[in-house]
């Protein structure tokens, strides 16, 4: 049976207070940032009706979260980052991968007759490069599910790395949350997941956003997105970095280095992840708009 | 298991299974075996279109929402006092599937008339091992009998069932082999679900807004249009398909100008999607109702609401 987990408060008062950080409504509000997070349900029927057209496609995934999202926000430059399920199938609809087949493929035999059949070639893995939205926003109070306008911030490559020696201090968390964007079961074939999580500490924030995919027997996707905000001397400048690592392999070729090739074996991508090699990383910074 | 004697005093016994069952504690290992070897013998003799008078209430997934199903009961009424056709997937994502399949085959068994449990796509060996309902076993049993028990019975599973002669049930949908009920009742059903053919379409299909039969992108697995399912409708005179298998957030979705119904009884799938549930109540007189609920009052389930922190990298 699942064990209970440890009901979570929230921060105190005081941890707060030290970080000069205040609560708001789904989130909080600490050194110049506004975070804030939405969790709602799936799309009812005309919800769906709505993200096809926009999609224009008649698939979507099977649990798509269309209103739970996540928001960071730095007021005085008007910064916004943010984390929704229809920007991610956006990037899907965009990135198109041509299908992956299921073992089953192989001993499919088509029955029907060629005059009624027809071939349904969407991305049915929900893949996505989505790596978040950003903007610049003139009235920061107003928390959208989706902004029409392009990104219009800018990201530059950068040697700079994530500093994971801070982020391991256990420092006091001052706001956490995990939003599921969508999520897809690919008819008991596997898992496609699209989730983010957001740690609020009083040095810094941290978003994790993960993109999981095991098509059984065939093979897996991580493609991860890190950002991280340390709370420089200066509110005005915040520095804000963002690593992109995607990583895949097949069952195959796991087999082949004597990894387990049964898909049990590969339930919790925390625990596997090393397993599977690097195919793109990327480190970029934030430039501050004018 | 002190509640093993009960299983040998015959059908006094029964009803008190089912009492434990309904509160949520599992049978011990030999009472799972006897209910079982029972079961077999009923559903042996029952039809891969098994054939359902009025009045029923249709359900869809159930998929181990234990508290879920007792709600369904609560709102639903209670069998025998109210007849029920489940359409398959009891097991499996949940947290109580083994309470949740059991407590079915066991009313099975006390009222054979008065319930009927289709087969779904989870009642196999092979997706269970995947999906939850194995593990659940080993960890509620400390072995993998009772997950063999239950699997070994879910060969014997009607595939569909007919309300009336007018409404078609089954877990998935129509297959491009089968163009009327008399070939369903050919199929020989009693083995594993197989990966390809007839019997994998009955409990995998899915309508699709395409007219025709659509190749899935998976390489595997077809879809079927409205096309073609007023041609079987209307070849089998029949005026409904109901069938469940897909998660939708209202509990129930009308397909293909009402040929075709989903239904959904479990709510808030997952714990996590915030949906309805529903069933369908078709009366004396034929008429159809749907009914919406929402999720029953938890116990002991973990609260995905209220997120534990964790120092992720």
């Amino acid at each position: 049976m699942a064990k209970e987990a440890e009901a979570w408060d929230g921060p105190t008062a005081a941890e707060l207070k030290a970080a000069g950080a205040e609560a708001i409504p789904g989130g909080v509000r600490v050194k110049g940032w506004v975070i804030q997070s939405h969790n709602g349900p799936i799309l009812n029927s005309a919800s769906v009706q709505l993200f096809e057209d926009k999609l224009q496609t008649t698939h979507l995934p099977e649990m798509v979260f269309g209103e739970s999202l996540l928001s960071l926000q730095h007021v005085q430059t008007g910064i916004r980052l943010h984390f929704n399920a229809l920007d991610a199938l956006k990037a899907w609809k965009q990135e198109a991968l041509p299908p992956v087949e299921v073992p089953a493929a192989a001993k499919w035999k088509f029955r029907s007759k060629p005059s009624d059949q027809v071939i349904l070639d969407y991305d049915y893995t929900f893949t996505t490069p989505y790596r978040g939205s950003d903007a610049v926003v003139q009235k920061p109070d107003t928390m959208q599910a989706s902004l029409d306008e392009s990104s219009n911030l800018c990201w530059e490559d950068t040697e700079d790395q994530i500093d994971l020696v801070a982020l391991s201090a256990k420092e006091p968390i001052l706001f956490y949350d995990e939003v599921i964007l969508y999520e897809d079961e690919l008819a008991d074939n596997g898992i496609s997941f699209l989730t983010v999580r957001v740690r609020v500490m009083p040095t810094g924030w941290f978003l994790l956003m993960r993109f999981w995919l095991r098509v059984d027997g065939v093979l897996m996707r991580l493609r991860d997105t890190r950002v991280y905000c340390s709370f420089g001397s200066d509110e005005a400048k915040p520095v804000v970095l963002r690593e992109c690592r995607w990583r895949e392999a097949t069952f195959a070729s796991l087999s082949a280095k004597g990894y387990p090739s049964d898909c049990a074996a590969y339930g919790d991508p925390n625990l596997i992840a090393h397993k599977l090699p690097v195919v793109m990383q990327k480190t970029q910074k934030l430039k501050l708009p004018n | 298991m002190e509640d093993g004697v009960v299983s040998r005093s015959g059908g006094g016994g029964l009803d008190a299974q089912i009492e434990q069952l309904m509160e949520c504690r599992p049978l011990s290992e030999p009472e799972v075996k006897t209910l079982c070897e029972k079961a077999k013998e009923i559903l042996m003799e029952e039809s891969n279109v098994q054939p359902v008078k009025s009045p029923v209430t249709i359900c869809g997934d159930i998929h181990g929402q234990f508290h879920d199903l007792v709600e369904l009961f609560r709102i639903g009424g209670k069998c025998p006092d109210t007849n029920y056709l489940f359409m398959g997937d009891y097991v499996d994502r949940g947290y109580y599937s083994v309470e949740t399949v059991t407590l079915l085959v066991a009313l099975k068994v006390r009222y054979p008339q008065r319930i009927t449990i289709l087969r779904g796509n989870h009642e196999s060996r092979q997706i269970t091992q995947v999906y939850g309902f194995y593990d659940e076993c080993l960890r509620k049993y400390g072995s993998a009998n009772v997950w063999k028990i239950f699997t070994d019975l879910f060969d014997y599973f009607p595939l569909t069932a007919l309300v009336e002669s007018e409404i078609f049930c089954l877990h998935g949908g129509l297959s491009p082999s089968i163009d009327n009920l008399d070939s369903v009742r050919s199929l020989d059903r009693v083995q594993e679900v197989p990966h390809e053919g007839p019997m994998c379409d009955l409990l995998w299909s899915d309508p699709d807004d395409r007219c025709g039969w659509g190749i899935s992108p998976r390489g595997a697995g077809y879809t079927f249009g409205q096309d073609i399912s007023e041609q079987f409708n209307h070849t089998n005179n029949l005026k409904l398909v109901a069938r469940a298998h897909q998660l939708v957030m209202e509990g129930y979705n009308w397909a293909h100008e009402q040929k075709v119904v989903t239904i959904f009884s479990a709510p808030n799938y997952c714990y996590r999607c915030g949906n309805m549930a529903s069933i369908l109540e078709v009366d004396d007189c034929r008429n159809h109702t749907f009914i919406q609920f929402e999720p029953a009052p938890r116990r002991g389930e973990p609260d995905v609401t209220r997120r534990t922190p964790d120092y992720f990298l």
